[in-house]
């Protein structure tokens, strides 16, 4: 019997029935961490330090602690277990010993009886800080001399890949591209903020609900600030507003906060960030600068890439160095290039903490790497079109830019010509441009092959669990460890598993994360939610039906190896009028007292990585996006409207054909918001715009048109043969706004993001008023947008 | 100590009474007084839109709005909007088209939608500016969108 059949025909894999949860939060009856009150609750607070970078000599606590309804005001002395939140590294402390390191960083913890007297008295808090010198440029931060941020310097780690021979390739090179590429960060701007709800018991135990991707996280965070074991440590994920990266790691801060006064009060506590404490202290995409020196020969193959990055970590290291370990090896696309020396160095500074943001790093290099393959085109006179069918791996060439071989089918020529033929793109390229008025049309290409699941370096936290408990009336419960945050990780457990057993999924109940009922299954991260979830479930219903198929024979009257489960009914596998329903089976397993609870598990084979080279095996199996982007640039003003998006997915068999539309749809939303108008002002390492007002995200009057290519394939090893999407469907749209954009105004732009002064400033004196803007002025206005070098 | 005043105001079509204090924010009469959490806050500042309601048909942002100059009004929430046990059908078209991800925004939303239903707007690209005011980071709005013009009574659908 096959755990994992593919099964288009029938079923509900690959459909559009409802989500599961959508009922509810359309009503308003879905209850998130703020919408749960308990009898003597307390609201927490947190004085946050107003500088970047600073000892901290001492704190005047008698003004909070006055403030009517305050119950309590700790600091760092008071914290029952280790001071440390540091998720890969132990080099965060939960609140400030001695050094403050960034704008945001927690000096003292309140709780109070009302959120408005816990914030005041937060505010009341007197740090007595003595300010030392900072450093806000990661480039600069490498140089010596520059402030330490930790002591031994500020080069955490360099990544590599080093394969083939540079310099007898460049020998076979016509045209050679360098470039230096500035990409900035982005804030995830999830509507509903980070939010935890702390319940003690005596300070023997304590129950978290926490809005979150990975309550296995928190759980581990809380344990060792509390100093109590992990089966002590309840986390149970709350419906969560958003999440894209902003809520993996980060929530376990809040958490332990809310933690430590929970147990310091004895009573719940709830914390809620204001937006803009969230903005400013909460992790973001990094901000890197991307140097490029790639070779193509006259016919647009390319021969060799040299890339050089740098990222800036902030503060602490959190998750950098696992979003130094994607981008690097992500560094030369989907191509084939016979040598490659690819270096990614991550910085220290005293700006924002830099973390995961769906992507992971990828979107910046393929930001990088796509811009270079049209300027490449662009020298050579060939279509980018073209010039990327030219060199994208395929199945015969299928050595990944570590040595490592794709398996077949590799989808990238397939998904660029699906896009293309959406697109129009030989339609548009025919046409003539309207030169009339100041708007320009353009058309541009993004392609991405992104790595599913964990790095080969988080191959430790690489394994899921399930339970699956058919109930005497023939429904279902199944609790998996991994989260749904809108992405539809719940439809997808619940459509597998359902698929799986046979049943309409509305019979199917998937409930919310909880550690205490589930194995650690990692963090849902990676695009790995359905593929790992998935498996599990399917494990464990493999294991339940040695109990279910000899109970549905004996009622069938067959042999137990020829039972099948579809529509509803057990049946006698090739006589399908022999049935008896799926519930009838589950209440005679009730009634003679038959196990009916199962649980799954699935850990991925363990694969080589080669760190210090960067060869191997870093991920499992990839998966190709390609996104071609229209836009309109007016000319005068330097905005972009993006008219329209085509996009091909490689996604192995659709499980939810909703959710994955959803993912694509908003994945490209919110790349085309990084790649235009979301920009991270910061002065001296303090956000400026740390609100809704001023960091501008796409709205219903931004979205374009977007089209959708699915392409299905045989062979994955996901359930049912699914990939992941949810970090494809943005990774390329970013890097098609930008080929779009250089394409319809016929310059290159080497900044993100695309803002209107940045777009002005690179038409120079092509701009039509360039005669009124001197360059005095262009450059003011890019000042204003740039993290400012000279300090 | 500031005083407290009386207020009265239709809310989902009951008349209801509270005693607040003048700088009490509307959404927190709703939350909190209330106990009608539907309504969310996401950015305190008039600017997510998680926190809209209707005040007399119009949607507002209930984060900036005092809840005593909803005193004599007619508010509406998420949870007003459906009638008999039936949800709006805004809503019901919003589940059917899978406009809903991580459901955050989607209150506002759903209170955002069924004015512009009641107003009769159906041009697609009003009804996106008419939206503009309500953030939405997991969608990208396209089925958000498809929803709207699904929730039209038939034959009145978009004059594009």
């Amino acid at each position: 019997m096959d755990p994992s059949p593919r099964t288009a025909d029938h079923g509900p894999l690959g459909g559009r029935h409802e989500r599961p949860d959508a009922r509810a939060k359309v009503a308003g009856s879905a209850r998130y961490v703020e919408d749960l009150a308990l009898p003597g609750m307390l609201h927490a607070a947190l004085a946050v330090s107003p500088v970047p970078s600073a000892r901290l000599l001492g704190l005047e606590l008698a003004a909070a602690r006055a403030v009517d309804g305050v119950e309590a005001v700790l600091t760092a002395a008071d914290i029952p277990g280790k001071n440390q939140v540091g998720v890969v590294f132990p080099d965060q402390p939960l609140v400030v010993e001695e050094r403050v390191r960034m704008v945001g960083d927690r000096l003292a913890l309140v709780a109070a009886r009302t959120p408005e007297a816990a914030w005041q008295a937060a505010r009341l808090v007197q740090p007595l800080l003595e300010a030392l010198p900072g450093v806000h440029d990661p480039v600069a931060a490498l140089n010596s001399g520059a402030p330490p941020v930790h002591e031994g310097g500020n080069l955490i780690r360099t990544f590599k890949v080093v394969r083939g021979d540079i310099a007898r390739e460049s020998t076979h090179a016509d045209v050679v591209v360098e470039a230096e590429y500035k990409i900035g960060g982005q804030e995830h701007a999830y509507l509903e903020p980070q939010a935890c709800l702390a319940i003690p018991e005596g300070r023997q135990r304590i129950t978290i609900i926490a809005s979150c991707q990975c309550p296995f996280y928190i759980q581990q965070a809380v344990a060792r600030v509390l100093g109590i074991p992990l089966a002590a440590v309840r986390v149970e994920q709350a419906p969560t507003g958003g999440g894209f990266g902003g809520k993996e790691d980060y929530p376990s801060e809040p958490a332990a906060c809310a933690a430590v006064l929970a147990f310091a009060t004895g009573r719940p506590v709830r914390l809620v960030l204001p937006r803009e404490l969230d903005m400013q202290a909460s992790t973001k995409r990094h901000a890197v600068v991307v140097r490029h020196r790639w070779g193509a020969g006259r016919d647009g193959r390319l021969r060799f890439a040299e890339v050089d990055t740098v990222m800036d970590a902030g503060a602490y290291i959190g998750l950098s160095t696992v979003v130094a370990e994607r981008a690097n090896v992500s560094s030369i696309g989907p191509y084939h290039v016979p040598a490659v020396r690819v270096a990614t160095h991550v910085a220290y500074t005293n700006n924002l903490f830099g973390g995961a943001f769906r992507g992971f790093g990828h979107p910046q290099v393929t930001w990088a790497a796509e811009a270079t393959m049209d300027k490449l085109a662009r020298r050579l006179g060939i279509d980018p079109l073209e010039v990327r069918r030219r060199n994208v791996l395929d199945d015969r060439r299928r050595r990944f830019c570590t040595g490592q071989l794709l398996h077949r089918p590799v989808l990238a020529r397939e998904c660029l010509d699906r896009a293309a033929a959406l697109a129009g793109w030989d339609e548009f390229h025919t046409q003539p441009r309207t030169t009339a008025g100041p708007d320009r049309d353009g058309m541009g290409i993004g392609l991405a092959l992104y790595g599913c699941n964990l790095h080969h370096g988080g191959q430790r936290l690489d394994r899921s669990s399930a339970v699956v408990i058919l109930q005497a009336d023939g429904s279902v419960v199944v609790r998996v460890g991994l989260t749904e945050m809108g992405q539809g990780n719940l439809a997808a457990a619940q459509t597998i598993a359902a698929q799986a057993l046979g049943v309409d999924p509305a019979v199917v109940q998937v409930w919310q994360p909880d550690t205490t009922t589930v194995g650690d299954s990692g963090p849902t991260v990676a695009s790995r939610g359905a593929h790992m979830s998935g498996l599990a479930i399917l494990d464990a219903v493999k294991r339940l039906r040695t109990k279910l198929d000899p109970v549905a024979a004996e009622l069938l009257g067959c042999g137990a190896g020829e039972v099948e489960l579809a529509d509803g009914f057990a049946f006698v596998r090739g006589k399908p009028e022999r049935k008896v329903s799926v519930a009838r089976v589950a209440a005679e397993m009730a009634a003679r007292r038959i196990e009916a609870i199962a649980t799954g598990w699935h850990r991925t084979r363990a694969r080589r990585f080669d760190a210090e080279t960067g060869t191997g095996a870093p991920y499992e199996f990839y998966a190709i996006a390609c996104h071609i982007a229209r836009v309109k640039v007016d000319e005068e003003l330097g905005l972009i409207r993006v008219e329209e998006v085509s996009a091909a997915h490689d996604v192995g068999q659709v499980i939810h054909r909703d959710a994955l539309e959803g993912q694509i749809q908003g994945g490209i939303v919110q790349g085309i918001g990084w790649a235009t108008t979301e920009e991270l002002k910061l002065d001296r390492g303090r956000l400026t715009n740390a609100s809704f007002t001023d960091y501008i995200i796409p709205t219903a009057a931004d979205a374009p048109k977007v089209t959708i290519a699915v392409v299905e394939s045989e062979g994955a090893t996901g359930p049912f043969g699914a990939k992941g999407v949810g970090e494809p469907s943005l990774i390329p749209a970013p890097a098609a706004v930008r080929n779009a954009v250089c394409d319809a105004l016929g310059v290159e732009i080497d900044r993100l993001p695309l803002s209107p002064p940045t777009v002005v400033a690179a038409l120079g004196a092509r701009h039509p008023f360039a005669w009124l803007l001197s360059e005095k002025q262009v450059d003011e206005h890019e000042r204003l947008a740039t993290v400012d070098r000279k300090r | 100590m500031a005083e407290r005043v009386t207020i009265t105001l239709t809310l989902n079509g009951e008349r209801r009474i509270f005693e607040v204090l003048p700088g009490r924010r509307l959404l927190d009469l709703l939350r909190d007084d209330a106990g009608l959490i539907g309504t969310k806050e996401g950015c305190g500042a008039g600017e997510c839109g998680a926190c809209t309601v209707l005040l007399d048909g119009a949607p507002v942002t209930s984060c900036l709005v005092l809840a005593a100059s909803a005193d004599g009004h007619e508010v509406v929430t998420v949870e007003g909007l459906q009638s008999a046990g039936h949800l709006h059908p805004f809503q019901e078209a919003l589940v059917k088209h899978g406009g809903v991800q991580c459901g955050f925004c989607t209150p506002g939303i759903a209170v955002t939608g069924a004015a512009i239903v009641a107003r009769g707007e159906a041009d697609p690209s009003e009804q996106a500016r008419l939206l503009s005011g309500n953030l939405c980071r997991c969608t990208g709005y396209t089925k958000v969108m498809e929803a709207l013009q699904d929730a039209f009574p038939e034959g009145s659908h978009a004059k594009s």
